[in-house]
Order: C-alpha cells, then sequence, then structure tokens
C-alpha cells in the first residue's frame, strides 16, 4: 500500500498542529463556536447529539495491521472501546473530548493517517472497490489512481469552500462494487480501442435528498488528464452550484438544471486553458503509483485445495460461512474473506477495540498484513490461502467476526440514525436489531439469497436507502418514528433508485413488511433469480398488495 | 464606446446580497505577511450610486460602478481600486486589468468558496499583476489558501487578532498541488527525483 514520504508526513504533522492551534484558539474564547464549526468539519470532527464524533480517513478503504492498531488503540485510550465503519469505507468514534482530538490526530499520524476533508463542503475520502487488486473481473487496479486523486485534492485551497461536499469514486472492475454512478464524480478505469487507459467520467450522481444516477460526462478521459479535468469540473461547481439552499447545492442539482451537454461544455471550455499544464500527468507518475500497490508475495498453489473439501463435508457452520463470506480470487489457491461487522444484536459496522486488535493480528499473519473496508460496512482481508481458511475462520468466529450473513438480509447497510445523529428523524439502529430477530434462520436466509438492504434514519440518506434492493427510511409523523419502504434500487453497474411502495409503515411492523417482500419473491421467483431481478420483471404492484393487504 | 458598456450594464444585476451592503473601512491591513495601516475605503453598491456620490480619498468601487464610469474614476486622485464580488466575474475587466491597481474580492461570508476562483483565474489566466485584496469575512483560518489562489493583502475587520493570525502564513511547508503561488504538483517534484 502507499507509504508516505517526507511530503506526505510534512503535510499531516503540520495539519494536525495547524488543528490543534485551531481547537486552542476555541478553548481561549478566541474562536466562537460557530467559527471553529466549518474548521473542525474539515477535520472530521461532528458535533452529535451527545457529544462530539471523530471520523478518520481511510484512503480507498486501505487499513496495514499496524493502522487497525491503532484505531483500536484510540477506541480503548480516548473513547468507549469501539469505532463504527462507514459507508463511505472511513471510521468513526463516537465519544472522543474536544480536547483530546489533537492529541488522537497526532498519533494516528504516526500510523500516516489524518482525518482531513472527511467532512465539510470540500472534497472527501476517494473510495473505490473493496476487492481492488484481488477480484477476478478486475480490468486495471483503481488504488494507484486513487491515491494519485487523494493527493491532489488533499488541502486544495481552491476546493476547500465548495457550495457542498464533493464525493469521488474509482473502479476498475466489471462488476461496479464502489457506486460510481452515484458519486460527485464517478470513474471507471477503462481502456480503449488502443488498449491506453483511461477512465469513464460520470458526474452528478448522488444519493440524499433528491437522488440521482450519474450521467456520462466523457466516455473516455486518458489518465494524463485526470487531474486537470477534475480540476475543470471541480471549478465550474465552485463558481456556478447554487450557494443559497444547502438541499440544492450538490453538483448533481448544477448538472441537472444546465443539462449534462451544456455542463460538458462548460468543462471543456474551461479545461481548455490548462489542460496541458502542470497537472497533466506522466507515465513515470503511475509507474511510481503502481509499484506502491503490487501484487503480495503469493505462492504458487493449486486451486480447490483438497482440504476445503474435507472441511466442508465435516462441519455445516464452515460451510455456510464459506458459502457466504468468501468470494474467489484471482490468484489460485486463495479466496477472499470477507468479515462480518453485522453480528446479531450489534449496531451495523461496528467494532470494538478487542475486535480491531485481533484483526489486525489474523491479517497479519494469513492475509499480507491488509485489511479492506467496505462501502457495505464489512471488513475484507482480501489475500486469505485456501489451505489456511479453517484457522482463519476458527479466529474470527472467536472473536465473532464470522457472522455468516455476508450479502443477506441480515447484512444491511445502517446509518448510526437517532441514537448518535443529531440530523436523523427516526432511530435505525433498533430496526437492525429488529429484523435481525426476525430473520434469525440463517438456512431460509441463504433461500432467499443476495438482498441488499440498505436503510438510512432521515432523507440525507447516509444508509444509501435509495438503492437498496430494499431500502427503508426513517421518517418523522408528529413525534412518532416511521418507516417508508423501496423495492428494487441497485447501486452496481444496472444502477436503479428504489420504488416506492406505498405509505409509511409504522415502527413495530417494519420486519413484517420486509417478510412480505420476501414472501412474494420466494412465490413468483423464476430459477437463480435474486429479489431484485424478480422486481424488474414483475414490477411493484405484488409487493406493494401483499405488504398492505392486512391495512386495506 | 459608452453605449455599449452601458447595454452591458442594464443586464447586471446590482446590490445582489453577494455585494458589500455598507461601506467597509477597516484600519489595517496585512500585506506582504506584515500589518500596516489601512486608508481604502470600499463603497457599498447600491442601485442609485453614481460616480457624483464617492468620498474623497482611496477607494474602490463596485463592479458595476466602474464598468459605468471608467475614465472617470480613472481622473480620480489616488489608487484604483475595482471590486469584484463572489456573483461576478473577473471575465468582466480583463480589457481592464492594466488600468486597475487593487482589485478587491468582498467576502459576506468565509465558506462561500467563489472567489478563491476569480482569485486564480486573475493571476494564472488572466495575468493581473497589481494587488489582490480580500475583505470582509476573512480571518486567520483563510489567509493560507487565499494566499496560495493569489490574494496578496488581507483586511481582517478590526476586532480580529492581526498579529496572531500571521501565524497562518506559516502553518504549512509543504503542499499537494499547484494554485497561484510557487507550489507545484507533488507528483512533478518527485519525477524530478527519480
Amino acid at each position: 500500500m502507499y507509504k508516505y514520504d517526507s511530503i506526505d508526513k510534512t503535510i499531516v504533522t503540520e495539519r494536525v498542529e495547524q488543528f490543534r492551534g485551531q481547537v486552542k484558539r476555541h478553548l481561549d474564547g478566541d474562536l466562537s463556536a460557530v467559527d471553529l464549526a466549518p474548521l473542525r468539519l474539515r477535520n472530521g470532527l461532528y458535533m452529535q447529539i451527545h457529544a462530539h464524533m471523530l471520523r478518520v480517513s481511510i484512503p480507498y478503504g486501505l487499513l496495514n495491521s499496524e493502522q487497525m492498531r491503532a484505531l483500536a488503540t484510540v477506541s480503548r485510550q480516548y473513547d468507549r472501546g469501539y469505532g463504527h465503519f462507514t459507508t463511505r469505507q472511513n471510521i468513526q468514534f463516537n465519544w472522543p473530548e474536544l480536547a483530546d482530538v489533537p492529541d488522537i490526530l497526532k498519533d494516528l499520524a504516526q500510523v500516516e493517517m489524518h482525518a482531513m476533508q472527511t467532512s465539510g463542503n470540500c472534497i472527501r475520502n476517494i473510495s473505490s472497490d473493496q476487492y481492488a487488486g484481488v477480484a477476478p473481473d478486475e480490468i486495471i487496479d483503481p488504488r494507484p489512481y486513487c491515491e494519485i486523486i487523494r493527493q491532489w485534492s488533499t488541502l486544495h485551497p481552491e476546493f476547500y469552500w465548495l457550495p457542498r461536499k464533493f464525493k469521488i469514486a474509482v473502479t476498475g472492475a466489471t462488476t461496479d462494487r464502489a457506486a460510481v454512478q452515484f458519486h460527485d464524480i464517478g470513474l471507471e478505469v477503462v481502456h480503449n480501442d488502443a488498449g491506453e487507459i483511461g477512465f469513464r467520467v460520470y458526474v452528478g450522481g448522488g444519493l440524499g435528498r433528491t437522488p440521482v444516477i450519474g450521467s456520462v460526462i466523457r466516455e473516455f478521459l486518458p489518465r494524463d488528464d485526470i487531474l486537470s479535468y477534475c480540476e475543470a469540473i471541480l471549478r465550474v461547481y465552485n463558481l456556478h452550484g447554487r450557494r443559497d439552499n444547502k438541499y440544492k447545492a450538490r453538483i448533481k442539482i448544477l448538472v441537472k438544471a444546465m443539462g449534462i451537454d451544456a455542463f460538458r461544455n462548460e468543462v471543456d471550455a474551461e479545461w481548455a486553458h490548462f489542460k496541458d499544464g502542470e497537472l497533466k500527468l506522466h507515465k513515470e507518475d503511475f509507474d511510481t503509483m503502481e509499484a506502491f500497490f503490487p501484487a503480495p508475495a503469493y505462492e504458487e498453489l493449486d486451486a480447490g485445495d483438497a482440504r476445503i473439501e474435507k472441511w466442508l463435508s465435516l462441519d455445516s457452520r464452515f460451510v455456510d460461512w464459506y458459502n457466504n463470506n468468501t468470494a474467489e480470487h484471482r490468484q489460485s489457491g486463495y479466496r477472499i474473506v470477507n468479515v462480518s461487522l453485522k453480528e446479531h444484536g450489534v449496531a451495523p459496522g461496528d467494532a470494538t477495540d478487542e475486535q480491531m486488535d485481533a484483526l489486525a493480528d489474523i491479517a497479519e499473519q494469513y492475509s499480507f498484513g491488509e485489511i479492506r473496508v467496505t462501502h457495505e460496512q464489512n471488513l475484507v482481508l482480501a489475500d486469505v490461502r485456501e489451505q489456511d481458511l479453517l484457522t482463519v475462520w476458527k479466529a474470527l468466529d472467536e472473536h465473532r467476526l464470522a457472522t455468516p450473513n455476508i450479502g443477506s438480509v441480515n447484512d444491511m447497510i445502517c446509518c448510526p440514525g437517532l441514537d448518535f445523529c443529531s440530523l436523523a428523524n427516526a432511530t435505525s439502529i433498533d430496526i437492525a436489531k429488529q429484523i435481525n430477530e426476525k430473520f434469525d434462520d440463517f438456512q431460509e436466509l441463504y433461500d432467499i439469497g443476495e438482498v441488499k438492504l440498505k436503510m438510512s434514519g432521515c432523507m440525507n440518506a447516509c444508509g444509501h436507502h435509495h438503492v437498496g434492493h430494499i431500502g427503508i427510511l426513517g421518517v418523522d409523523k408528529k413525534g412518532e418514528q416511521w418507516y417508508q419502504l423501496t423495492v428494487g434500487g441497485d447501486a452496481s453497474n444496472n444502477a436503479a433508485l428504489g420504488t416506492h411502495l406505498g405509505p409509511a409503515i409504522a415502527k413495530d411492523d417494519v420486519s413484517d413488511a420486509i417478510d412480505d417482500i420476501l414472501h412474494v419473491y420466494k412465490d413468483q421467483r423464476n430459477d437463480d433469480e435474486r429479489l431484485v431481478d424478480t422486481f424488474r420483471r414483475i414490477g411493484v404492484e405484488p409487493f406493494k398488495t401483499r405488504v398492505y393487504a392486512e391495512a386495506q | 464606446m459608452a453605449t455599449v458598456a452601458n447595454r452591458a450594464i442594464k443586464a447586471r444585476p446590482k446590490a445582489t446580497p453577494d455585494r458589500i451592503q455598507e461601506n467597509i473601512r477597516n484600519s489595517k491591513v496585512v500585506v506582504a505577511e506584515a500589518i500596516e495601516d489601512n486608508d481604502l475605503l470600499h463603497i457599498a453598491e447600491t442601485e442609485e450610486l453614481t460616480v457624483n456620490d464617492l468620498p474623497a480619498g482611496n477607494i474602490s468601487v463596485p463592479l458595476n460602478l466602474w464598468l459605468e464610469s471608467k475614465s472617470a474614476l480613472q481622473a480620480r486622485e489616488g489608487i484604483t481600486a475595482v471590486q469584484v464580488a463572489a456573483d461576478e466575474s473577473p471575465e468582466e475587466i480583463t480589457e481592464d486589468l492594466n488600468d486597475i491597481d487593487i482589485i478587491v474580492l468582498p467576502f459576506v461570508a468565509y465558506i462561500d468558496g467563489r472567489s478563491y476562483s476569480h482569485a486564480h483565474k486573475l493571476r494564472l489566466r488572466y495575468g493581473f499583476k497589481g494587488q489582490i485584496r480580500a475583505v470582509g469575512d476573512v480571518h486567520y483560518d483563510q489567509l493560507d489558501f487565499l494566499t496560495r489562489c493569489g490574494c496578496d493583502a488581507f483586511e481582517l475587520p478590526d476586532g480580529d487578532d492581526h498579529q496572531a493570525a500571521l501565524q497562518a502564513f506559516k502553518e504549512f511547508s509543504d503542499v499537494y498541488q499547484p494554485a497561484a503561488d510557487a507550489g507545484r504538483l507533488v507528483f512533478a517534484r518527485r519525477r524530478a527525483v527519480h
């Protein structure tokens, strides 16, 4: 993975000291809480219902064991012994003291981590495919490009006070696991007919109050031009994005208002001024960056280790875990292991300090010391030898990290909701628990197959409910918590927004409604059809009829 | 000539919330990382403002007034300073840059970053060599990035601690990307090392 050089170290260290100064001025009474707010936000520090919340950046979701241990230490030393992994592959601590935050950041800087631009109206952490470098369907490894964009966008002086936040995602695989069509800029690394590397560029996608699927602004952008082209998009947005209404300030609203063709013309006109200037990248820049992301030192192994068959025949719990939580690897004799952070009864995405430390050890011993964070709030050990799977499973299971529910209804994306977040209208975590309790028969879940269940506690959509195969949105109705359901959303290549099912559902009835949806699916599915495929074929009506049958 | 300019003005909105609402007179200005006395008065834009309403002394004028009355303004004693508000654009004065000593960028709210792009363009695209001065809701924590984008003078409100704010110029000794300063793209620098 990327290693800081003296330039990175200087900038991160100086940013910590700058923030220390800002906090000190505030505590000394020289900087008001109102004026501190935008400054602390640009360093990942929010004010939540009960306390501050610190969001630490995990660039494109990639961590090493040392960093994971540092996060565990932070949670133990400065927080309440756990962290929450987020849908943008970052981690949040819910209980730090403001006065401690500069020291937390200093500790994190020692392991090459920071909290820069994890919130605020600026360019956020670059997110990517959690299977980068190991997926069988990968065409080009996106990580070097993510890192190049990360550096360019870090403390960019012109784009620090944008109309609204700005999110960039990069994928390099046939299957989009990074939801690039739902980002302000989405980049798909592709080859052109001449075999050159470049990007298909999407712009103006996003969730939130106004969900929009991104438009293609450029079918093929040569990779040398990626920074200058992003700079042109950002300048047009910075100058013309709406600032009078925060709910209409994202770039998606500007692109919609102008139309993609007019927006493209504006960007091209801007770009023409500096396209071949200092921002142009050279081949050696890519070569240098790619060298930070080599394939690990794989052993030459045969695919399909014989021991797997034996283990599968002996232990049904291992079977469930193997089938659900591991995925095919491009290197024979290896598998990708998904670490479920969706244990029954635990807030989705939460991990304790003890679990983080354990994972750091397991990764070090069995997966080249690297861990990835997924946008579905799980973790990944990307390079596990098949022959080690039983040991790894046992080790994960010992730490309650092997719940065999990846991709199932129980593997839901869920925002922190009303339990923590000052924006939320409704609880998310209680609903997650209710669903976990309702669907505790895992064999039944396996029969249902892949269901992306995504839940947000308010219309800001941190839980990506619009793109859930089943989406749940918490709303406030005269002080009561109600839930709106959608069906048929999809964050991957066949990007789609979910269709509204009907009137909001009372809190206690949510899991029953989901059960109804799953029953319709089971009754109507064809062979090998997932819920979302059945929905596409039969439409929303049968689901609606069943869910609201009793009410009529 | 005058009629062409006037026709252009009619299409421009006047006295929007992004313009200076009341005349601004700050006692100090930070130039070249040092605090100096300031005598530049920034004239607020109103619907009726004409060149006859202007007080004596060094003033900056709203862009509309400049476009309306260039020659009268140039005939005045002292420096020529023109405001370009966040909702205006430097493109309106690209032909006039040699006649202007100071371009004033008024910040109604520091969270509005449009003027960073104005400064960037004025320096890098249009080659403005005069002073670019940030005025209004401008404080300690904005000075570094404003400098990087091409501003070289800052009027902090009189209540601010100017001496403390000078620290802003020393907070970072390195950068990742080019801007309107000497900063270079980090990859170009690494390229030179290899």
